[in-house]
């Protein structure tokens, strides 16, 4: 990535642009241009967009997966979008630091007049861009799916109110990873073994006796805990305050990699032995 | 009459004998379920209310609520453990004591169906000859659905997709061949 910003080189503190732009904005604009101007996010929307397609067509058209109740289907595809979509945002923000390291920017990133902070800040507010894009493509299948049962304001508020969370923590974590590894292929891999852990309780049959441990495990999980908050609204009528105590986890996962992201990260942010430059 | 006196306090011996040991006393329960019908369409979810009352003057002991479904018109099969995950319930009451159990459903067959729920007594001193007390039936009807089609879901499946593609490659190849002019 290379900023454009005034002069004061290397002072580690933040300055404004010519524009008059604080650095975290300088860098989330010139992140999100590489993001989606590279083709990049274009091309990990695409792939998304397949793979909902893909869950659309098979609940719309699948005789055993069709006797679902319609509101199912929603929910179904909403777990699906709200999934996949954070998935995106950790591995992008996986790469953040650690892929400037590989490819030897870091160096030229570390001695521009932004602060560190302001960095970080800027990755991550870049990569949950891509949160938001892949929630705007999942709004027209959830409209086809939705629109005869009255549930599809419902279903975007949640899924975005929820995805948000879960892509603001995850997102947070994953940059955490990047800036703590050495190697990108550590980062991304360690963030998506993280992940695949975080959904494998949501994978687990309905019918199970559901004891204290399994209640105890849903709820300490910031992933499972959130799907749930969302189908026991769209799926089993519940009010929006009924079950809100599902929240706390992505909550509590949102403000504390937030905040250790924005109080420890500039700390993790730099250059460390044995990477080579490009 | 000392020849009858003797035959009736024989006959009233034999039959303590026979009887067999550990019978509790026979339960004295009402259950009544609400609603008496419900009408939903394949797939949809509803919840039956039954309210037991231990009507006699001694407790229940533990007693087992059960629900049950079955089809009452044509021949589709009813697997009641796929309308119900859960359809036992445990409880005990004391005299006068009533108990609401709900019981969440889901309607799997389109069709005319009949939920009711069995109290039977519990435990190991249980003999097998004791008599069930059943609710009156939840008259259950089933409309098939609507259901989603490829043709309303198709143009969106397609459309985005192909979009999508098309717009990432415009990119993609924009950038590599701008990048190869420079």
């Amino acid at each position: 990535m290379t900023l454009q910003v005034a002069s004061a080189i290397g002072t580690g503190q933040d300055v404004r642009t010519s524009e008059g732009q604080p650095g975290w904005l300088v860098v989330a604009e010139q992140e999100c241009r590489d993001l989606w101007a590279s083709g990049r996010g274009l091309i990990l929307l695409f792939l998304f967009s397949v793979l909902v397609s893909a869950v659309a067509y098979l609940t719309s058209t699948n005789l055993a997966l069709n006797f679902l109740e319609q509101r199912e289907s929603v929910n179904l595809v909403l777990q699906f979008a709200v999934a996949v979509g954070v998935l995106a945002t950790l591995v992008v923000s996986a790469d953040g630091i650690s892929g400037e390291r590989e490819r030897g920017t870091l160096e030229t990133l570390l001695v521009t007049p932004v602060s560190r902070r302001s960095i970080i800040i800027g990755k991550l507010i870049a990569a949950l861009t891509l949160w938001f894009a892949t929630f705007l493509i999942s709004i027209p299948y959830l409209w086809v799916l939705g629109r005869d049962v009255g549930i599809l304001g419902p279903a975007l508020a949640l899924g975005f109110s929820v995805g948000t969370l879960l892509a603001v923590g995850l997102g947070s974590i994953g940059l955490l990873i990047s800036a703590a590894s050495n190697s990108n292929k550590t980062s991304v891999g360690a963030s998506i073994f993280l992940l695949l852990i975080l959904f494998a309780p949501t994978q687990l049959p309905s019918g199970l006796p559901q004891g204290w441990f399994f209640e105890a495990l849903l709820r300490a999980n910031p992933v499972a805990s959130g799907l749930a908050y969302i189908s026991s609204l769209l799926v089993e009528g519940h009010s929006w305050t009924q079950d809100l105590s599902y929240l706390i986890t992505p909550l509590l996962t949102a403000i504390i990699a937030g905040g250790a992201l924005v109080l420890a990260g500039p700390q993790l942010v730099r250059l460390t032995r044995g990477v080579t430059a490009g | 009459m000392r020849k009858l006196f003797l035959i009736g306090v024989l006959a009233g011996l034999l039959t303590w004998l026979t009887a067999p040991a550990g019978a509790a006393a026979p339960l004295s329960v009402q259950v009544v379920a609400e609603p008496a019908s419900v009408e939903t369409v394949l797939g949809g979810r509803f919840m039956i209310t039954t309210v037991v009352t231990n009507t006699g003057a001694a407790p229940t002991g533990e007693i087992l609520a059960h629900l049950n479904v079955a089809g009452i018109e044509g021949t589709v099969y009813v697997d009641p453990e796929d309308w119900s995950p859960s359809r036992s319930q445990q409880l005990s009451l004391e005299p006068g004591e009533s108990q609401k159990l709900t019981w969440e459903l889901q309607a799997v067959n389109a069709g005319h169906f009949a939920a009711y729920v069995v109290v039977v007594p519990f435990g190991s001193e249980v003999a097998g000859h004791e008599e069930l007390l059943i609710s009156p039936l939840v008259n259950i009807t089933v409309a098939n659905r609507s259901t989603l089609t490829a043709q309303g879901a198709l143009p969106i499946v397609i459309s985005i997709p192909l979009l999508l593609g098309l717009a990432a490659a415009g990119v993609y190849f924009g950038t590599r061949r701008r990048s190869s002019n420079r």
